[in-house]
């Protein structure tokens, strides 16, 4: 019946063929047209995020090293408390890195809440889901293109971020001891790695979930938060047993190391490891107690990177595995 | 194509935990011939929206099977179109985007001429936010959308429910008439009898989730009959509904042998024929499109 017509697509025929090529067209071109206020507002929060990172990389970090030359605190071997000392161009850099690690913390949180709400629930509760599955496209492609299109935007800006982000991060030694920035520290670690791209796509796979289930804007929304800030806790305070941690033992004071410490306490004469009793070094105490040395589990600055990794396998895992039940639910719910 | 554009097979369809009651839709068979202006009519919540949904591929059924298009719902989806009873439409596109969006999402299908004709015909500005329109305009833009896909099947759940008499009547022109010049099979649901007895030629009655009475039109007309009399015996024919009004009394029936001569007998309208229905859910069910007469409208 229907004699199919081909007819012209609406593209001025006179659009260069480069142009024409990159065009988006289908389901790209239409979630990128629903969605341009949040396409903007992402690439204004990079434009920011990654400005203020780029300013503490150039002017701020050169204003903290001549104050630091000005003040004459110039590392001399020894650790110098008596140059702690914080002035403006400081406070400048500390201020500009922290928003800039802040941000790249806070995006999958955003990302969680607007998949939810905005890309999913919205079109579930509003009946445009409907409108796209009735034209061309399963909701199989549909699910896909929802996706895959965030994504590739989210990862791209968040792993620019990231870059920014190490490129500030010293690696002098002495500046970073003067600013005390700790590797191990919550913000900077999940700012210096590909721990923040995998949270970010844990927030759009969290949140597409949610909002498939929940199929109303406002609870997707809050849902979606939430489970997010359980994983993000959860994984914050596991993240010391993710990697084999480093012993060190000593038979007099505590051991001194460099890294992010684990646990430590007393060794008992049969060489158990058991809680400080004593809460410090106090000699009677500690005799009172059979405590015969210290110790201290670590991981040294070396295990950045397998800690780094371990937490982003967990997350992408946690995220493929979103994924999977979102098409599974979204199978089970359509006709084939 | 097959003689048949929507199939239904000991159709069922239960919303909610385990445990009866809930049942939208329960053991619906039936065929629609392809070609038809088939009107799904009952009274609200009889399950009609839970109909077209599975035959748009929204929805899957607890049992049974909905065929389409001689296909499964899916496989038909670009061959298929749809709108459903809030007519729902992205809110931040205008007009153009929107039928750009039946562009992009329908690539080798779209008729672009068509949709901006209809949008066209109701004096709309291309460039107004869907948002913005009025329940009668986002009639108008949901048809254009469905029509510009040139569908086979056409599937609308109460599609004039919202719109004020003159709007109903120009849009359900261009409806007809562009069905009618492409041999489009319409499936329309309404509560509103009135509104589809001029355009429809096929009739589907959906009563508490089943299947009341289904067939062309015409055939279902002719095979009931409304008599009005003092008293007489009604036995050897089947009585649907049956009143008394002091001492008239009303009945239709679908006779079975000659009348007796003391009725009165007249043909029933479509909402006569459906209100008696309605009101007697024990009426037993009539189907009248048979397989051979299918298959013989394929051939």
């Amino acid at each position: 019946m229907t004699a199919v017509t081909p007819t012209p697509g609406e593209a001025p025929a006179e659009e260069p063929a480069l142009r024409r090529a990159l065009r988006p067209r289908g389901l790209v071109w239409t979630l990128l047209s629903l969605h341009r206020a949040a396409l903007l507002f992402w690439v204004l929060l990079v434009a920011v995020a990654g400005g203020t990172l780029l300013w503490a990389y150039g002017p701020g970090t050169d204003g903290a090293w001549s104050e630091y030359r000005t003040m004459r605190c110039a590392f001399s071997g020894e650790e110098d408390l008596s140059c702690d000392y914080t002035g403006e161009a400081f406070l400048a850099l500390d201020a500009a890195t922290y928003l800039g690690a802040m941000i790249i913390t806070v995006v999958p949180f955003l990302v969680a809440v607007w998949a939810g709400a905005a890309l999913i629930a919205r079109e579930l509760e509003t009946g445009t889901a409907e409108v796209a599955w009735t034209q061309s496209v399963s909701p199989a492609r549909w699910l896909t293109a929802k996706l895959a299109v965030p994504a590739a935007l989210i990862a791209s800006g968040t792993a620019l971020l990231v870059l920014l982000h190490r490129l500030v991060w010293p690696s002098n030694r002495e500046l970073l001891r003067w600013l005390d920035w700790q590797w191990y520290d919550d913000l900077p670690f999940r700012s210096n790695g590909p721990v923040a791209v995998a949270y970010a796509l844990l927030g759009l796979a969290v949140g597409v979930l949610v909002g498939l289930l929940v199929r109303r804007s406002l609870p997707a929304l809050g849902i979606s938060l939430v489970c997010l800030l359980a994983v993000h806790f959860l994984l914050g305070a596991l993240r010391p047993y993710l990697w084999p941690s480093v012993t060190l033992t000593t038979t007099e004071d505590y051991p001194v190391f460099s890294g992010m410490p684990v646990d430590d306490g007393g060794i008992t004469p049969i060489g158990s490891h058991v809680p400080n009793p004593c809460g410090g070094e106090d000699p009677g105490c500690l005799t009172q107690h059979h405590i015969v040395g210290f110790y201290v589990d670590h991981h040294p600055p070396s295990h950045f990177w397998p800690l780094q990794l371990t937490e982003t396998g967990i997350v992408l895992a946690l995220t493929a595995l979103a994924v999977l039940a979102s098409f599974r639910l979204l199978h089970h719910r359509t006709a084939a | 194509m097959t003689g048949t554009a929507m199939e239904a097979a000991a159709l069922g369809r239960r919303f909610g935990r385990r445990g009866d009651g809930d049942w939208a839709l329960r053991d619906c068979t039936f065929r629609l011939p392809a070609g038809s202006v088939c009107a799904v009519v009952g009274p609200n919540g009889a399950g009609k929206s839970t109909l077209l949904a599975h035959a748009a591929g929204l929805l899957r059924p607890t049992e049974g099977t909905v065929t389409v298009l001689g296909t499964t719902p899916g496989a038909a989806r670009a061959r298929l179109a749809y709108i459903a009873q809030d007519k729902p439409l992205y809110p931040q596109l205008s007009i153009t985007e929107t039928l750009r969006l039946g562009h992009e999402l329908n690539p080798g299908r779209w008729d672009g001429a068509v949709a901006e004709r209809i949008v066209a015909e109701g004096d709309l500005d291309p460039h107004a936010r869907v948002g913005s329109l009025s329940g009668g305009q986002r009639t108008r833009v949901a048809l254009a959308l469905a029509l510009g896909k040139r569908p086979e099947l056409l599937l609308l759940d109460e599609p004039m429910a919202d719109l004020d008499p003159l709007a109903r009547h120009q849009l359900m022109g261009a409806l007809m008439a562009d069905a009618a010049e492409n041999g489009t099979t319409v499936v329309m649901s309404s509560h509103v009898i009135a509104e589809l007895e001029d355009a429809c030629d096929h009739v589907l009655l959906i009563g508490d989730g089943r299947v009341r009475l289904e067939g062309p039109l015409d055939d279902l007309l002719a095979a009931h009959v409304l008599v009005t009399g003092r008293d007489g015996d009604l036995d050897p024919h089947t009585v649907v509904e049956s009143r008394t009004t002091g001492r008239q009394h009303t009945a239709l029936i679908r006779p079975n042998g000659p009348l007796d001569e003391s009725w009165q007998t007249t043909e029933p309208t479509l909402e006569e024929l459906v209100l008696a229905h309605l009101r007697s859910p024990d009426a037993p069910v009539l189907t009248l499109t048979r397989e051979d007469e299918a298959e013989e409208a394929a051939a």
